[in-house]
């Protein structure tokens, strides 16, 4: 399979994962009882991946980057508003690059 | 919750055209998302054609960004298929959540309207649910507006990404983290979630050496999943 086509069914197999990520929370609901262990398990999950992807940005980034994470998670803390988080992130960094 | 008694959930084109009004102007701050998904993939060596098309089909930054780690060479695709998993199991959640509401109407009504599912609409929607409004035209019309202007942003970002000079200059480059950082702040319920975290990073950095490249990111999300189900039983 060409490195075109390969791209295209990973694409395609990504779409079709998170579709079927978005219907299955409705899905599940009629077949089942989500019982207090199955979401302690989801969410501590939910949590886990993204502080797993933070991570390791910021065991591989710099002073710099890790400082703009620092302010968008005490952004966020304060007013639970992921826009205003990035933004104020990405005013951090490209303040950084002006100042330093 | 809900009763018998429950209004009528509907979803209705007046209602689309709403979630897409409400949504609209903070719909727009996707489009720097966009931009930034759209540069980081050119530079990770995904076309123009494959960015915008994975915005559109798949339209979900998490996904996406979490997706761009794993590419290069022989796509990986198990290990990157596992990730957008496990970066999903917040919509399954999302979808879990509403499924009160959206349960009551015909399923293939429902699964259209669940095909624009994302942070913002579900945050949206859920409040206006629980005021009484009933249409999940809100929902689908929300999303409708977020995945146009990510898409939109995505553009952009291919077109024009490689000719903007140094995004740096604008703060664009720490976009992804300071956005997954948000999620994982916003998600964060209290005490429960610490045990979890910690051996999700820990699993994630000592993954970054030992492991082929994305796999420390799905053993940390399963580890921190166990972690949290041992808390909860402890």
């Amino acid at each position: 399979m060409s490195a075109e086509a390969n791209a295209y069914l990973t694409i395609f197999l990504m779409a079709a994962v998170t579709y079927g990520t978005r219907i299955a929370g409705a899905e599940l609901m009629t077949l089942i009882r989500i019982t207090p262990r199955i979401e302690a398990f989801l969410k501590s999950m939910a949590v886990s991946v993204m502080v797993a992807i933070v991570a390791s940005a910021v065991a591989q980034s710099g002073f710099r980057e890790n400082t703009a994470t620092l302010v968008a998670a005490a952004v966020m803390a304060v007013t639970r508003s992921s826009i205003a988080a990035v933004t104020a992130g990405m005013v951090v960094a490209a303040a950084w690059n002006w100042l330093v | 919750m809900l009763n018998a008694e429950t209004p009528k959930v509907q979803l209705t084109m007046a209602g689309v055209m709403k979630g897409a009004k409400g949504l609209g102007p903070i719909s727009l701050f996707t489009i720097p998302f966009g931009i930034a998904f759209g540069t980081a993939a050119i530079e990770r060596g995904v076309t123009s054609d494959q960015s915008i098309v994975m915005s559109l089909s798949v339209f979900s930054a998490a996904a996406q960004f979490a997706a761009l780690d794993f590419w290069e060479g022989p796509l990986p695709a198990i290990s990157l298929l596992l990730t957008v998993l496990a970066v999903g199991t917040r919509l399954i959640l999302m979808g879990a959540t509403l499924a009160p509401w959206l349960n009551r109407l015909p399923r293939p009504k429902r699964l259209l309207a669940l095909s624009v599912l994302s942070d913002v609409n579900f945050a949206d929607s859920y409040s206006a649910l629980r005021r009484d409004e009933r249409d999940i035209g809100r929902l689908a019309g929300g999303g409708l507006a977020l995945c146009t202007f990510w898409v939109i942003g995505t553009a952009i970002g291919v077109i024009a990404g490689a000719n903007l000079g140094d995004l740096g200059r604008f703060g664009i480059d720490v976009v992804m983290v300071a956005f997954f950082t948000s999620i994982a702040v916003g998600q964060w319920e209290g005490l429960k979630d610490i045990l979890p975290s910690i051996v999700a990073a820990a699993v994630a950095v000592l993954g970054l050496t030992l492991l082929p490249p994305g796999w420390n990111i799905v053993l940390a999300a399963v580890a921190g999943g166990i972690a949290g189900v041992l808390w909860h039983e402890r």
